[in-house]
């Protein structure tokens, strides 16, 4: 395995060798993303799949300056972000069960008590417009106004709808450690 | 920790391992992007796009008209001329930003009131707009105040300092109206020049846009502040100026989703989930008849069909936009389920009619549908020997045959026909009659 430079070069002059190895490296990291943005996993390798093909093909205009990793995840992001433009209109997600009633609570939740699986089943049930928002404001650290940016949206609806996803998303976490405890 | 807290430690770097399949798609999509791109000794798109580029080039050169040249000229004429202005190339005052990344589609299902002219014929020779039709005005919801569209702004005595050098023993004077001075985007404007003792003038629209006519209309066709500039002439080489303000408000932008996806109708509660752009009121139509003015309503359907679901919104000066999805919840909710037991009553054949009493006790064996129109249930024992047969949907199983009631045991249903959709059904369970 090369070191991160080598494999930056390699990919430059569209070596396969370099590319493979660039997907070795990074792609469970880089699903990981993806699958956060997605509704489900075919979806998320779709996404990671587009944005490997953006990697490969503007590699050079990764400066140098700041983590490699870090330049890769924003790759991630956009594509993700373009991926649910493009699909807006067609897919909705995986439906949510019952009607949420929303209550502005501040439940506690032990860390050690949900698998990364849990989790990501529980983000993929969110809408998909929910969910973007809460990744990019909780994860990923943009602030309102840059989602409202990046979205295409207002900077009030991104509040909200962060708000509600954080209440949807405290809900099915109460309901899955009940259904959890239950064992 | 808080739900943030949660998602973010444990999500932020974690790991998920894709698919066999996908490196092996990804470098076939890689291989024929680099074909697509880097194979400049075969022929590829991009040679096409040259030739068709150096065609329509060419075309362009050889059909273009000498007027506009001239016009140019002219322009540049005015513009040097011995006056006391400096009038620098006028941009809109103040540029919104346009926060929208890419447009969505708004094809197939949902239409949109706008009704944008094709704004690309204008040019430095301006044409005649009055054959293009623009009501952004009337459009019904719309809370532009009548008085707005009457307004006549008269600015005519705000006449900067410069010119009241340039105003000498002529009595010339700039002065004009506007039909309406601020409105929704796309704006017409008709201007009507009030100057006196000119003999030619000029307008300066503010976007880019020119005219020379007496009393020009034009359409502001992007959201911003504009500066309407009226310069007039005489021959006596004098000249006054005058100036106004139009502003053009952006039209929201109404978009929705729905969740879940498939939902149940008429069961599920649905919510309407709110995408608008610079809105600030929102009127839902749920296609049943319903409404509501919140903005994330949730809202439950009573019977099954096809709803078309609208949203309007305006923005905070009263522009509209709307969105429609046609049958928005299609091809959704469809079924036919039946229990695996019931308890017949032991005082005699009830007939199959069901209700919700008797529902209570498992009285009768019927299925729970939705978007049923076609049924034939029948009823085998356990030998397969038929029992009993309904082909409608309301009368259910008694669990007696010719007055007698069936002994406890197993027994099999099959049941086929269609759903509201067209698609057909076939099923077949086990059924446990117990006693009562």
């Amino acid at each position: 395995m090369l070191n991160d430079l080598q494999i930056i070069e390699g990919c430059a002059r569209h070596e396969r060798r370099a590319q493979q190895m660039l997907y070795d490296k990074y792609s469970r990291f880089l699903l990981g993303i993806c699958l956060r943005y997605a509704g489900d996993k075919a979806e998320a390798e779709d996404i990671l799949q587009d944005s490997f093909l953006k990697i490969y093909f503007s590699i050079k205009d990764f400066s140098g300056t700041g983590s490699f990793a870090g330049w890769l995840r924003k790759v991630a992001v956009n594509t993700a972000i373009t991926h649910y433009h493009k699909n807006l209109k067609h897919r909705y997600h995986i439906e949510i069960e019952e009607y949420v009633s929303i209550e502005t609570g501040t439940s506690s939740f032990e860390e050690s008590f949900y698998t990364s699986e849990e989790l990501y089943m529980v983000m993929n049930e969110l809408p998909s417009g929910y969910r973007m928002v809460f990744n990019l404001y909780a994860i990923e650290g943009y602030k309102h106004k840059e989602i409202a940016e990046m979205l295409g949206i207002d900077t009030n609806t991104s509040k909200s709808q962060y708000s509600r996803a954080k209440a949807v998303l405290r809900d099915k976490l109460e309901k899955l450690g009940k259904l959890k405890n239950s064992y | 920790m808080n739900v943030r807290e949660l998602f973010r430690d444990k999500l932020e770097n974690s790991e998920v391992i894709p698919g066999d399949s996908v490196r092996n798609e990804l470098m076939r999509k890689v291989a024929i992007k680099e074909f697509m791109l880097y194979n400049p000794s075969r022929f590829n798109i991009y040679y096409l796009g040259g030739i068709a580029a150096a065609a329509l080039a060419s075309i362009l050169i050889i059909t273009s008209k000498p007027d506009v040249i001239k016009n140019q000229k002219e322009e540049f004429k005015i513009e040097n001329s011995k006056s006391l202005d400096t009038l620098s190339s006028v941009q809109p005052q103040k540029q919104l930003p346009v926060e929208r990344t890419t447009e969505p589609e708004r094809v197939v299902k949902s239409t949109s009131n706008k009704t944008v002219p094709k704004i690309s014929e204008i040019n430095y020779s301006v044409k005649k707009v009055d054959n293009v039709v623009i009501d952004n005005k009337k459009e019904a919801g719309s809370t532009v105040k009548p008085d707005s569209l009457k307004i006549k702004a008269i600015l005519q005595n705000k006449v900067s300092d410069k010119d009241n050098l340039v105003q000498l023993q002529r009595n010339i004077g700039a002065a004009f109206n506007v039909s309406v001075s601020g409105g929704c985007l796309p704006l017409k404007v008709k201007f009507q020049n009030k100057s006196t003792s000119y003999d030619s003038c000029h307008w300066i629209f503010g976007d880019g846009g020119f005219s020379n006519e007496k009393n020009p209309e034009w359409i502001f066709d992007q959201e911003g502040e504009y500066k309407i500039i009226l310069k007039v002439f005489n021959t006596g080489g004098n000249q006054a100026i005058t100036s106004s303000v139009i502003t053009v408000h952006p039209r929201p932008v109404a978009r929705f989703e729905t969740a879940p996806e498939k939902p149940i109708i008429p069961d599920d509660d649905i919510r309407f989930i709110n995408y608008s752009n610079d809105a600030v009121r929102y009127k839902w139509e749920f296609g049943d008849g319903n409404y509501s003015d919140a903005f994330e309503p949730d809202h439950r359907y009573r019977q099954y069909g096809n709803y078309n679901v609208r949203l309007i919104a305006w923005s905070s000066y009263g522009c509209t936009d709307s969105m429609l999805v046609k049958n928005a919840f299609s091809g959704s909710g469809c079924f036919i389920d039946f229990p695996n037991a019931f308890i017949p009553g032991s005082g005699g054949p009830a007939g199959g009619y069901y209700s919700i009493k008797s529902d209570e006790a498992a009285r009768i064996f019927h299925p729970s549908t939705s978007g049923v129109t076609d049924y034939h249930l029948k009823i085998f024992s356990k030998l397969g020997i038929p029992i009993f047969e309904s082909n409608d949907i309301n009368i259910g199983w008694d669990g007696y045959i010719k007055g007698q009631l069936c002994e406890p045991g197993v027994y099999i249903w099959k049941v086929r026909g269609t759903f509201k959709n067209g698609e057909p059904f076939v099923k077949m369970g086990d059924v446990t009659l117990l006693k009562d």
